[in-house]
């Protein structure tokens, strides 16, 4: 998983991980998160999914909340993590705004 | 009815999961695995899928978690060796692997290289790994390993240069072979992360 640290931009795969840790889940609740809420357009498969659980917890982005079954390790996202998102969702709509003034729509 | 069959595939990953794959197809769900035994439970053809993963890059503990994420997500886990070892108290130095798992030992993660996962047929593709970055370090997982054999085949040819030429001469060619698969895998690398640039 590689975001732009230069820009700022988050992958979209980083940035739905974040946004389904707003509420405690474990692995697969995460993926049917991103499933349900794309409607099936981003399928995120177990394994990539791990290592991007990996990737953020080691940014502090993304926190262990209850490890008390080893198979469904629940996460949370951070105040970091919500951070990251607030600017996240700030450029999107910048983005969205020039966008729209060229494009229209 | 179980039905048990004998097979070795090595690190041959993609042929042991179509031929499992195959199996399945066939009626046959895998129950057990040994260093050669794979032990079948007869299923509703094509029922089930499989995916063989290698993680013998992984510590001992990031193999157990990632075995447990894996049925957490409703898979069904088995390891499996990619060596055909039977000794005991092995100790085995892998420098491409992860830190924490470059001395593998049979307590740790030697004789368990491979993860076999199971999945429920529900029609959709099975796929574990679905982002370029990940396939990106797979393919640099590989190079890595093939790169280490290349090394030491070099090193052996180069201590065995001036006492037997024709020893050395023979690990040479073996090196060179070497090297082609880790050639391999570093164009998909270079491909994939020239991809991944454009998708930036």
């Amino acid at each position: 998983m590689r975001d732009n640290a230069k820009s700022g931009a988050l992958t979209e795969v980083t940035f739905f991980v974040l946004l389904s840790l707003y509420e405690p889940k474990h692995g697969y609740a995460i993926m049917q998160f991103i499933e349900e809420k794309t409607k099936g357009r981003l399928v995120l498969g177990a394994g990539s999914l791990y290592g991007a659980i990996d990737s953020l917890c080691k940014k502090g982005w993304i926190e262990l909340y209850n490890d008390s079954d080893i198979r469904k390790k629940e996460y949370r996202i951070t105040e970091l993590g919500k951070e990251i998102s607030m600017r996240e969702l700030s450029r999107l709509k910048e983005l969205s705004q020039i966008a729209e003034s060229i494009i229209g729509g | 009815m179980a039905k048990k069959m004998f097979r070795y595939f090595g690190g041959l990953t993609l042929l042991q999961e179509n031929w499992l794959n195959k199996m399945a197809a066939n009626g046959y769900r895998l129950i057990r695995t040994g260093k050669l035994l794979y032990e079948f439970a007869d299923c509703v053809p094509g029922a089930y899928q499989y995916k063989v993963e290698f993680i013998a890059d992984k510590s001992k503990s990031d193999a157990q978690s990632y075995k447990a994420f894996l049925e957490g997500c409703g898979y069904t886990v088995f390891y499996k060796n990619a060596n055909l070892n039977f000794s005991v108290g092995k100790v085995r130095y892998r420098p491409w692997a992860e830190n924490g798992a470059k001395l593998a030992t049979n307590s740790s993660t030697f004789n368990k290289e491979l993860l076999i996962v199971e999945k429920e047929n529900d029609g959709k593709d099975f796929v574990l790994h679905t982002t370029i970055a990940d396939h990106i370090n797979y393919c640099k997982k590989w190079r890595n390993i093939w790169l280490t054999y290349f090394a030491a085949l070099a090193l052996m040819g180069i201590l065995f240069a001036f006492k037997t030429p024709v020893t050395a001469i023979v690990l040479g060619v073996i090196g060179i072979i070497t090297l082609i698969p880790s050639i391999v895998y570093q164009a998909q690398v270079t491909k994939l992360v020239k991809q991944h640039d454009l998708e930036e």
